[in-house]
Formats: C-alpha cells, structure tokens, sequence
C-alpha cells in the first residue's frame, strides 16, 4: 500500500466528508475516541482505465448522522432505516466520484456501479483479481468510519 | 418569477438534499416536482410547466445522459435549462454533457455553486422576485 496513494484517499474523504454531512473527519485515534466499532457497510464498484470496488463502514452514531445532516433534520425519529442506507449509499457513490480523479487524473472515464449495503457483520471484499490497495480509518465526530480501496489493473502512480 | 423546478435522481436522500439546499440559495422558488428516473422525468415534463431541470447521471431505467438526449429531440422542452448534480469526475463527460447545453455541478455542492449556475443559465438570481 502506498502512502501517497493513502494521502490523497485520505484527504478526498476528510473534504468530501466535511463539505457533504458537515462533519469533521480525522484520521482514526483509538485514543480519543468513544465510538462503536463500524458495523454498517456499503460498497461501490467501477469499472475503467483500472477496475475496483471501494468500500465504507460506519458505526452507528455516523449513520444517523449522516442521514440527519443530508436532510437537514433534528429529530433522528423522522430518519427511516431506508434513508440511513440511501444516504450511506450516496455518500459512497460521492467519495467513489471523487476519489477516482484525484488518483487516475481528471481525464479518465469510469463508469460506477450502484452501491449496495453490506449485510451486518460482514467483511468488505474485493471482486476477482482485485487487490487490496488501501485500508484507512477515520474517527467523525465520537463515531469511526473504515474505508477500504480495491483495485484491479495497473495502479496508478500518483505526482508528488 | 419564480422558479418552478424539476429534481431527478434516483437517491430520495439526494432529491431532498437538493431541495433543501435550494431553499437556502435565496432564489424564488415556485413548484417543486421530483423524478427517481429519466424516464419519470420525461413525464413530469410532458405535464408540468418547469423551468429548470436539475438532474442526476447515474440512474436505473434511464439515466441522465439519455433524458437530456430525449429532451433535444422535443421542441417543447429542448430550451428547458439542466444543471447535471453529478459525482462525475470525469472532464470528457463533463465536457460532452456541456456540449449539450446542461450546467453542471459536482457532488458535494453548496447553496452558492447551486445559485451561481441557476443565474449563469436563466439569468434569475437572488434580488428577483
């Protein structure tokens, strides 16, 4: 796994994160941090000049508030179930939408897949062929965010 | 003159987003419809005097790409303004759904990315009413 490969993941999540759900994401401090461990699950696959599968879980507490924040309401008694995983599911598609520019360049055409919700206590895994290229944890606010980045085909060499 | 507006996208968390975001912008707003497909979105169109399309890409049944496609072939709605909400990244696809007319506004967004791209395609902004 390359650092420079994990920077840029790294920081696409921290602004899309912030500028998506209005929530601070760090890299993960097992230190400072009270949250759960991640149990929900989401991932999303692309097809390209390479090919992957990207892949989020989150704990409890992010999911609420994730959905809470990307309808603008209070009351997390208003959120249904299904709009949790419908706003998991965008959020990934969002940070997948993000992520492949800054690491493949702004030319590359990818198509992406639907994302879909991993069942509970299940790992996150890549497709056939594809390897694992990047594994990072990020504590929002008191809950924790894992993310995972699978890649098949040549990786890219990013620029200093 | 307010805005009467069509969102399309297949995420209802996103339609919602977009709305809500909307109404932070300061621009007049009138009617709001919402769309989970292109082909919905055609529909819509067929039956309710809109004023600008803001669309999504990636969609089941008919994705955003197709709708502008068929919109260009209706004279009664090939003038309607889209502003494409888009996680494409990609500047060829960006640059095509240009060609074609559309605005186009990346995922995340802000109420202000929303406002400028209304005023640069319809030229109604924030002071009228």
């Amino acid at each position: 796994m390359s650092d420079r490969m994990n920077n840029v993941i790294s920081n696409v999540v921290i602004e899309t994160i912030e500028k998506l759900v209005f929530m601070f994401a760090s890299p993960y401090d097992p230190e400072n941090s009270t949250g759960e461990d991640p149990g929900t699950g989401v991932s999303v696959s692309f097809k390209g000049p390479f090919s992957g599968t990207l892949g989020m879980k989150v704990s409890g507490e992010v999911l609420s508030e994730i959905a809470a924040n990307m309808l603008g309401v209070d009351d997390e008694g208003e959120i249904t179930i299904e709009d949790k995983k419908d706003a998991l599911k965008e959020t990934i598609n969002i940070i997948c939408g993000n992520i492949l520019p800054a690491i493949a360049g702004k030319q590359a055409v990818f198509d992406i897949d639907a994302p879909e919700i991993i069942k509970e206590g299940e790992d996150i895994k890549g497709n056939d062929g594809e390897e694992l290229v990047s594994d990072l944890k990020f504590s929002l606010d008191e809950g924790r965010c894992d993310l995972v980045l699978f890649i098949k085909g040549k990786i890219p060499e990013l620029d200093e | 003159m307010a805005l009467n507006i069509l969102v399309v996208d297949d995420s209802a968390v996103m339609r919602k987003m977009i709305i809500k975001t909307m109404g932070m912008c300061g621009l007049p707003i009138g009617e709001i419809k919402q769309a989970k497909n292109g082909m919905e979105g055609l529909k819509k169109l067929e039956k309710n005097w809109i004023d600008i399309v803001m669309l999504d890409i990636n969609m089941p049944v008919m994705n955003g790409e197709e709708m502008i496609d068929e919109m260009l072939k209706d004279p009664e709605i090939k003038n309607i303004p889209v502003i494409v909400i888009s996680t494409e990244g990609s500047s060829t696809r960006i640059d095509r759904l240009k060609k074609k007319g559309a605005g186009f506004i990346k995922k995340p967004f802000t109420p202000e990315m929303i406002r400028d791209t209304i005023y640069e395609l319809t030229g109604v902004g924030e002071d009228d009413e």
